[in-house]
């Protein structure tokens, strides 16, 4: 995003040795002032609204955290031990034919959609191409069996809702990635996302491992809680008690279950629950709502702007809420 | 951002997801299965960390990776550490089950559960009761004197005794009511108790959003327990 770190950093070694106001200086002061006023902190959060928030939101963080670091990790281990030839050997050479095998092995991922952008963006770093890659981050976070399951119990007298969110998400993800074949431009994606990793000469391939997973994580952290914050506020703020009375109207549910799919942000192994919960409406809208969330949503927004850059995510999330919408009513139209 | 400093940011983070999981905070946030996972990451972002930390004394200088266009974003990681250490956010109450449409009807597609157990007073989840009023058309519960356990909360000039239930963490908590009639304790709202007392038969309707009655013989304030959430 900024570059102030190589600026700051090159400063440092041109200039004369002085004293100088770093980030761990910075760190410093905040820790301090933090631990002064802690009280004083304490107090302005004594606020029903304010203490839900807050909950909620170190809630969000702490969920997401070991899915974050699980993807960190085999990110790096894909860094250190996976060559760029291995993982095009593994895959059709056609683009447009590897979008659909991209989308079944994310299958294999099981985790909620914080494991999949770091490992989406270091597939492209290692040369697997972008429209693959998008296919595999949109799919892996919703059709992998933990949350097919978590969906099987949530709706245990509905099974169609299994099948009906297996093949809406798999339809959306393979859309996206055919639609980036097609339309995708390379420019769109941030210089650094596609960087590839120096050859470390005499570096082993644990500190390459080691080394890619801290540098994602740091990476992907801030934008995570980034994400976690507007979530909190949003699921503490906006009254969801109305939704209960558009119950008739199908194409107004089908829009705001859309919408609060976005904006709770919710782990894609507990969407389900609260869909769900949704007991007034119909089966399609809170279709919806399950084939949108692991796809498009305030926290998955936030880590692929910083995965992937800003010009890219604020193309690439509203395509995917359209698409998604428009997948999960036609595949609830078929099969519900 | 400098590479020391994001390293002293990441041990801060595993530290704080290794406090709660130590301290059993994690109870307020997320649902129990996810401590094993709580530990690992913490674990590993310490471990991260410190393997950079050390490479870096080792060479006795910052790797410069060639790659530290780390954004301002990464500061964010220091609010949930804050937020952890010094604020520790309390488990969610009344203000959920205020602001939360009804939930008791979700009950009403689980399995039925299996026979109640002997005895003069039998404790029940909240889960178990709602989903046996909701569901179980038989009236197992009809005439059995039962022990419930949960926070109190009045809306309208009634009062309930609530209690969440999470999937996954708080963020999708879920509100469990029974409506309190009878010997209706006059506690503060969000007062943690146990109520000892009869289902009214047939009271959960789809009228009242599966909300049952209950008629009160005893009431005992208790201290909030380890696990506020159901799950």
């Amino acid at each position: 995003m900024t570059i102030t770190g190589e600026i700051r950093s090159s400063k440092r070694r041109s200039g004369p040795p002085r004293l100088k106001i770093t980030s761990l200086e910075v760190l410093c002061g905040i820790l301090v002032l933090a631990l002064l006023f802690q009280s004083r902190l304490v107090d302005l959060l004594d606020v029903p609204k304010l203490r839900t928030a807050s909950t909620v939101f170190v809630a969000i963080c702490v969920q997401a955290m070991p899915f974050l670091v699980l993807g960190v990790l085999i990110s790096g281990a894909i860094a250190a031990f996976v060559p760029a030839s291995a993982l095009r050997k593994l895959l059709p050479s056609k683009t447009a034919l590897a979008v659909p095998v991209a989308g079944v092995a994310g299958v294999a991922l099981p985790g909620c959609e914080c494991a999949s952008v770091p490992v989406a963006r270091r597939l492209m770093q290692q040369g697997v191409a972008p429209a693959v890659a998008l296919t595999f981050l949109l799919a892996a976070p919703a059709v992998n069996p933990i949350v097919l399951v978590a969906t099987a119990v949530a709706f245990n007298d509905t099974p169609m809702m299994v099948v009906a969110r297996f093949v809406g998400s798999l339809l959306t993800a393979m859309v996206m990635g055919w639609l980036w074949v097609r339309f995708g431009k390379m420019e769109w994606i941030a210089e650094r996302a596609l960087a590839r990793l120096h050859d470390h000469d005499g570096t082993s391939r644990w500190a390459v491992f080691a080394e890619s997973a801290r540098h994602d994580l740091v990476d992907a952290g801030g934008f995570l809680v980034l994400g976690g914050l507007f979530a909190a506020t949003f699921k503490t703020f906006i009254p969801v008690a109305w939704m209960q009375t558009i119950s008739g109207q199908i194409v107004l549910g089908v829009l705001v279950m859309a919408f609060l799919a976005v904006i709770l942000a919710l782990c894609s192994e507990a969407d389900a629950f609260v869909a769900v919960a949704f007991s007034a409406l119909p089966l399609l809208p809170r279709l919806v709502f399950l084939v949108v969330g692991p796809a498009v949503d305030v926290k998955l927004i936030a880590l692929q702007a910083g995965a992937f850059g800003k010009s890219f995510a604020f193309r690439f999330a509203p395509a995917t809420f359209v698409v998604a919408i428009l997948c999960a009513v036609a595949t609830g139209v078929v099969l519900l | 951002m400098r590479r020391e400093t994001q390293n002293i940011l990441l041990v801060l983070l595993g530290g704080a997801l290794l406090k709660i999981s130590f301290s059993g905070l994690y109870l307020r946030y997320v649902q129990k299965g996810l401590l094993p996972l709580l530990i690992a990451a913490g674990a590993i972002m310490i471990g991260l960390a410190l393997f950079a930390i050390i490479r870096d004394i080792r060479r006795g200088k910052a790797v410069d990776d060639g790659h530290s266009h780390s954004s301002r974003s990464t500061w964010l990681m220091l609010l949930p550490v804050l937020a952890v250490f010094l604020i520790s956010p309390p488990a969610l109450g009344g203000e959920v089950v205020s602001s939360s449409v009804d939930t008791n009807q979700t009950q009403r597609s689980r399995n039925l559960l299996g026979d109640l157990p002997s005895g003069e007073v039998i404790p029940l989840s909240m889960t178990e009761f709602v989903t046996r009023t909701a569901w179980d058309e038989s009236g197992t519960l009809d005439n059995r004197r039962v022990k419930l356990t949960g926070f109190l909360a009045r809306a309208e000039g009634d009062t309930f005794v609530a209690r969440l239930a999470i999937a996954c963490c708080a963020a999708d908590a879920r509100p469990l009511k029974v409506k309190l009639v009878g010997d209706v304790p006059a506690l503060p709202n969000e007062q943690w108790v146990e109520v000892t007392g009869k289902v009214v038969p047939k009271s959960a309707s789809e009228k009242n959003s599966w909300v049952p009655s209950f008629t009160v013989e005893s009431t005992t304030p208790v201290a909030q327990p380890v696990e506020p959430y159901e799950s």
